[in-house]
C-alpha cells in the first residue's frame, strides 16, 4: 500500500468512515487539510470539520448518514462551497459529505425536455452539454462556472435570469434523496412534473441542506431562445435608473433579465478583472435582457430605449455583437469576486424589496454607510426586486467584522421594514437566523422547526442553521417541555 | 524526518518573517488580501477537476498560505502537498474576479517551504542534478544532448527498446523515452562564432534570442526556424554567448536563490538589447516575472521591470511588428493548444492562431478547453507522474479525432503531448507554431527554384 493510501489515524470513526468510502483518497481528516473546508462563500464565521468524506454513489452517502446517525456524529453535505449564507459551514465540527465526486451527467432527454445530474454536476456544464442541440438549463447564479446542481437546490438557488423564467424549485422534477436516518427516498419520480399529494419537492428544494441529502436530480430543460439582445443604460441619479425598471415592466416588457449596480459597484467591477469601461462619475447601470421568437425582439428592444430616454438616460445602447453581450455579462456576473479589487473583504446581503421602493432603500442603505463607516456597493436583480448590498470591510482590522455583520442586519431590517423579506436566493444559513425574527413570528419560525423534527428529528444533519438559535425562540420552551416529560 | 529534528537543524536566518513563515521573502500579504473567497476559481483548476478535495484547488491553497501567516498551520509535510501539487499553470489567475495572484502566491510559499524542509535522499540528488548541476550549465546540457545524439545514433536506442532493457526504467520515464525527439545541434553552439545572423534583405530591427536549455537540446530545430522566420521578416539576430537557463524551473521548484542568480545573468546578457525573443511561453513568461523575485530589493526589482518590458514571445512580436503571408499551400488539419504560461501566463491566444490561420491550407479545428493543462508544468510530469497522467489524459480527451498536428508554443508541453499522442494510440504530429510558418516559408521556396 502507498503511503497516501494508508489512513494514519487512531480514530475509529475516522477508520470506520474511510472503510465506507474506500480508503484513503476519498477522506480528509489531517488539519491542514481541513482547514481548506472551514467556510464556504461566507467566511465571517470558520470552524474545522472532523473529517470530510468523498463517496462515490448514493449508496455510499446512505452508509455515511447511518454511521454518523447511529454514532450521533453531526454530519452536512457540501457542494462547490460558493454559497454565500455559510449553509457549509461546519459549526458543530461536522463530518462533511463532499458531493462533488458525484459529478456525473447521468441522461438527457430532450425529447422531454429533461436531464437527470449528480449532485456534484456542475450548473454550467449542464447547459454547455446540451448548447449544440439547441437547449440549455435556466437557473444562472452568478456562481454557475463552478456551483453544483446540488447546492443549488439546497438553496434554491436564482440568478439574473430568474426574472422570466424562475429559481430552481421551478426547474426540479424529481429528486433521489437520502433522509437523515440513510433511508433512499425517491421523490417525484421519473420526472413528471406536479404529482398528486403534498409538493415535498417543493419542501426539499430550499431547505439549505435540513432535511435531507440530495443524491440524484431530475431538471428540466428549455429550448435556446431564439433571438436574444441585452441593452445597456447609464443614468445620472439612480431614482431615474429605478424608474426606468418599473416603466419597463409597467410596459408589459417581461425582460429575461434587468440588472442594476450602482457606483461603488462599478468602481469594484471597473477595477477588477473583466472591466467594460463603464463611466465612473455615473449614479447607476441597468442592463436588460430580452430573448424570445426573434420577430418580436426588436419592438421590445426599442420601446426599452425609449423607456430610458424617458427617464433622462446619459447613454443607452443595445450590444452590437455576441462578444460584447459577453462582455458585459461577465462583467456582471463577477461582480462579487471583484469586490476583492477594492476591498479586503466582503459579506453581500440578499434582501428582497418592492421594486418602487429601490430610490428610498438605497438612501437608507447610504446611511447604514456612513453611520457604520463602511462602504456598500449595491448590486441588484432589479427586476424581481432582490437587491445585494455587498458590505466592503476588512477583517484583520480588530471589530470590523462584526461592524459588518451589523451593517448587513441593518440592510435587510430596511428590506422587511418596506415590505420586502431577507432572503431572494442565497438562502438563511447562519448569517441571517436572526433576521428571521424581522420577518417572522416565534410561532412561525416554531411551526418551521416542527417541520424540520419529522424528517431530521435528532438534528444531526446541518444543525443551526437557517433558523435563530435557541435561546430566545419558542424551541427553547419546547425543548424544556420535553425534558419535563421525559 | 520528523518536524522536530529539522527545527533543530535549520536555524531560520532571520526574525523578520510573516506568522509562521520564517524566512526572507515570505508570500506577499497583498496577493491573498484581494481573494474573497468566492470559489470561481474552482472549475478552473486541474488538480480540484482530478482530486475534488478543496485543498488542492486555488482557493484551498490561498487559504492555507493566509493560514500559516497568520499562525494557525506550520510550514510542514501536511502543508506542502497541495502547494507542490500545483501545477503552476495560472488558469486561476485566467479565471479570478478579482486577478488574485495565486501563481505568484504559490511561488513564494514554496521557496519557504524548501527552505524549511530541504530536499533529501533520492529526491534531492534528482533535484539538485536537474536544477543546480545540469540546467544552468549550458556546456553541460550540450553533452547531455550529444549523448543522447549518441544514444539515438549508435543503435543504442532501438538495443535498449528490443532487449525490453527500457522496462527497468520507471513506467513516466519509459514514457519520455518513447516520444523523445531526435536531438540534433544546440543553435547557441551553431552560432557560437556568428555575432550577428543578419535579416534577408532589409533589416528593420535588431534583437537578442534566448535560445532556452530544453528547448536548444532537444528541439534545436525549433529554434533554428525561429530564426529563419525572424531573418525572413527583417530581423537581425544576435544570440548572447553568455545567456543562461530562464530559471523557472528552479522558481517552480522554490529554489528561488538559485532564480534570482540566473535572473541576474540573463538581465545581464541582454541588457544591450531592446527585444527579446522567447520561443518558450514557460521561459517568456519567467522573464516577464523576475521582478516577482525582488521584492526586497528595489533597486533590482526596478531593473527587472525594465528587463521584463523587453521580452516578448515570437507570436506576439511577429503579430505586432508584421512578418510576409506564406504563399505555399500546406494543406493540413490542425487543432492548437494553448500553451498556460502563454494564454494564462501572457495574454497571449490569439496571435499564434492568426499566424497559424494565414498559412494557405491550414485547416484549424476547435479544441475544447484549449487552454486546460497539459500536465507538462516544467518538470511537474518528473515530479508528480501520477496526477500528471491523470491531467494529460483528461486533455488527450479533448484533442479532436481528425487533426494532423497539433500546435503549440512551449517546449514542455510538446514533450508532455508527444507522450499522450504515444500513450493513447493517437496519430497527431506535434509542432510549434513557428515551425509550421517556417515550413511554409520553406515550401516556397522550394516552389520557387523549382519553378526557376
Amino acid at each position: 500500500m502507498k503511503a497516501k493510501d494508508r489512513v494514519k489515524s487512531q480514530d475509529k470513526h475516522i477508520l470506520n468512515l474511510a472503510h465506507i468510502v474506500g480508503g484513503a483518497r476519498s477522506i480528509l481528516y489531517l488539519k491542514e487539510d481541513l482547514v481548506a473546508y472551514d467556510c464556504d462563500g461566507f467566511t465571517i464565521h470558520k470552524h474545522l470539520p472532523k473529517a470530510v468524506v468523498f463517496p462515490k454513489n448514493t449508496q455510499e452517502v446512505a452508509e455515511i448518514v447511518k454511521y454518523c446517525s447511529k454514532n450521533e456524529l453531526p454530519f452536512l453535505a457540501r457542494g462547490a462551497g460558493t454559497g454565500l449564507s455559510g449553509g457549509a459551514i461546519p459549526l458543530n465540527g461536522e463530518i462533511i459529505i463532499s458531493m462533488v465526486r458525484m459529478k456525473k451527467l447521468i441522461s438527457v432527454d430532450l425529447e422531454n425536455r429533461r436531464a437527470v445530474v449528480e449532485p456534484g454536476f456542475v450548473n454550467l456544464k449542464l447547459t454547455n452539454s446540451i448548447s449544440d442541440k439547441g437547449y440549455y438549463y435556466a437557473p444562472d447564479p452568478s456562481s454557475q462556472y463552478c456551483c453544483t446542481i446540488g447546492g443549488n437546490v439546497a438553496e434554491n438557488a436564482g440568478g439574473a435570469h430568474c426574472l422570466k423564467y424562475g429559481v430552481t424549485t421551478n426547474h426540479i422534477l424529481g429528486l433521489e434523496v437520502v433522509m437523515p436516518n440513510g433511508e433512499i427516498v425517491e421523490i417525484g419520480k421519473d420526472g413528471i412534473p406536479d404529482a398528486p399529494g403534498y409538493d415535498l419537492l417543493g419542501l426539499i428544494t430550499g431547505s439549505e441542506g435540513t432535511l435531507g441529502i440530495v443524491t440524484k436530480i431530475t431538471v428540466r430543460v428549455l429550448k435556446n431562445p431564439e433571438g436574444k439582445q441585452t441593452v445597456l443604460a447609464y443614468f445620472d441619479r439612480v431614482e431615474d435608473g429605478s424608474q426606468a425598471v418599473s416603466d419597463i415592466i409597467s410596459a408589459g416588457i417581461v425582460p429575461a433579465a434587468l440588472e442594476m449596480m450602482d457606483k461603488t459597484a462599478i468602481e469594484g467591477v471597473e477595477a477588477a478583472a473583466f472591466p467594460v469601461g463603464h463611466p465612473k462619475d455615473i449614479e447607476a447601470v441597468l442592463l436588460i435582457e430580452v430573448d424570445g421568437i426573434a420577430a418580436g425582439i426588436q419592438e421590445q428592444i426599442d420601446q426599452i430605449l425609449e423607456v430610458c430616454r424617458k427617464r433622462n438616460v446619459r447613454e443607452v445602447r443595445a450590444a452590437g455583437s455576441e462578444e460584447e453581450r459577453a462582455r458585459w455579462w461577465a462583467n456582471r456576473k463577477t461582480g462579487f469576486g471583484a469586490m476583492g479589487a477594492i476591498s479586503p473583504d466582503y459579506l453581500v446581503q440578499d434582501g428582497v424589496i418592492p421594486r418602487s421602493r429601490l430610490p428610498e432603500v438605497l438612501s437608507r442603505i447610504n446611511q447604514i454607510s456612513s453611520e457604520s463607516g463602511l462602504r456598500i456597493a449595491n448590486i441588484f436583480h432589479a427586476g424581481d426586486g432582490n437587491l445585494h448590498p455587498l458590505v466592503l470591510f476588512d477583517a484583520r482590522i480588530p471589530g470590523e467584522s462584526e461592524k459588518a455583520l451589523e451593517a448587513g442586519s441593518q440592510c435587510l431590517k430596511v428590506c422587511a421594514d418596506v415590505g420586502g423579506t431577507i432572503t431572494g436566493e442565497h438562502g438563511v444559513g447562519i448569517e441571517k437566523r436572526e433576521e428571521m425574527r424581522f420577518v417572522f413570528t416565534e410561532e412561525e419560525i416554531a411551526a418551521q422547526t416542527d417541520v424540520r423534527e419529522v424528517f431530521n428529528p435528532h438534528n444531526l444533519l446541518n444543525a443551526g442553521k437557517l433558523f435563530p438559535s435557541p435561546g430566545r425562540c419558542a424551541e427553547v420552551k419546547k425543548e424544556m417541555k420535553a425534558q419535563a416529560i421525559s | 524526518m520528523s518536524l522536530r529534528e529539522l527545527d533543530l537543524k535549520q536555524e531560520p536566518p532571520c526574525t523578520s518573517g510573516l506568522g509562521n513563515y520564517l524566512w526572507s521573502d515570505p508570500p506577499d500579504e497583498k496577493k491573498w488580501a484581494d481573494c474573497v473567497h468566492c470559489g470561481m476559481c474552482l472549475e478552473s483548476c486541474p488538480t480540484y477537476e482530478q482530486t475534488g478535495q478543496e485543498q488542492h484547488s486555488p482557493r484551498g491553497r490561498v487559504h492555507l498560505i493566509k493560514s500559516v501567516a497568520e499562525g494557525k498551520l506550520q510550514v510542514n509535510e501536511q502543508f506542502m502537498d497541495p502547494v507542490f501539487q500545483c501545477l503552476d499553470c495560472r488558469a486561476c489567475t485566467t479565471a479570478c474576479p478579482a486577478d488574485v495572484d495565486v501563481g505568484g502566491l504559490i511561488e513564494e510559499a514554496r521557496g519557504q517551504i524548501r527552505q524549511a524542509m530541504p530536499l533529501t535522499g533520492v529526491k534531492g540528488a534528482i533535484s539538485k542534478f536537474f536544477l543546480h548541476d545540469l540546467f544552468p550549465h549550458q556546456n553541460r546540457l550540450n553533452t547531455l544532448g550529444s549523448l543522447l545524439r549518441f544514444y539515438q545514433k549508435s543503435g543504442m536506442q532501438k538495443a535498449v527498446r528490443k532487449t525490453k532493457l527500457i522496462n527497468v526504467m520507471p513506467q513516466h520515464l519509459a514514457d519520455m523515452e518513447a516520444i523523445m525527439p531526435e536531438v540534433k545541434e544546440p543553435v547557441k553552439k551553431k552560432y557560437k562564432d556568428v555575432k550577428v545572423i543578419k535579416a534577408i534583405g532589409e533589416t528593420k530591427q535588431e534583437v537578442a534570442m534566448l535560445t532556452g536549455c530544453v528547448m536548444d537540446v532537444m528541439f534545436s530545430d525549433i529554434n533554428e526556424s525561429t530564426i529563419n522566420v525572424l531573418t525572413r521578416n527583417g530581423s537581425d539576430v544576435v544570440i548572447p554567448q553568455n545567456q543562461t537557463c530562464c530559471g523557472a524551473l528552479h522558481v517552480h521548484a522554490g529554489d528561488r536563490d538559485m532564480g534570482r542568480k540566473l535572473a541576474k545573468q540573463n538581465m545581464e546578457a541582454f541588457k544591450d538589447f531592446d527585444k527579446v525573443i522567447v520561443n518558450a511561453a514557460g521561459c517568456g513568461c519567467m522573464m516577464k516575472e523576475y521582478a516577482e523575485l525582488f521584492k526586497e530589493d528595489p533597486e533590482m526589482h526596478a531593473k527587472a521591470e525594465e528587463f521584463s518590458e523587453k521580452v516578448e514571445d515570437i507570436s506576439k512580436f511577429l503579430h505586432e511588428t508584421g512578418y510576409e503571408k506564406p504563399k505555399a499551400e500546406m494543406n493540413t488539419r490542425i487543432t492548437y493548444h494553448d500553451a498556460c504560461h502563454l494564454a494564462h501566463g501572457q495574454g497571449i491566444r490569439q496571435q499564434p492562431r492568426d499566424i497559424l490561420l494565414d498559412i494557405p491550407g491550414v485547416d484549424m479545428v476547435h479544441m475544447p478547453n484549449s487552454d486546460r493543462c497539459c500536465g507538462s508544468a516544467g518538470i511537474y510530469n518528473i515530479t508528480n507522474p501520477e496526477m500528471a497522467n491523470a491531467v494529460l489524459e483528461s486533455k488527450m480527451e479533448n484533442v479532436p479525432d481528425d487533426v494532423e498536428m497539433i500546435s503549440m508554443g512551449n517546449p514542455g508541453c510538446m514533450l508532455q503531448m508527444a507522450m499522450g499522442v504515444q500513450k493513447y494510440g493517437r496519430n497527431q504530429k506535434i509542432v510549434h507554431t513557428v515551425q509550421l510558418l517556417d515550413w511554409a516559408y520553406q515550401k516556397e521556396d522550394g516552389m520557387r527554384e523549382g519553378e526557376e
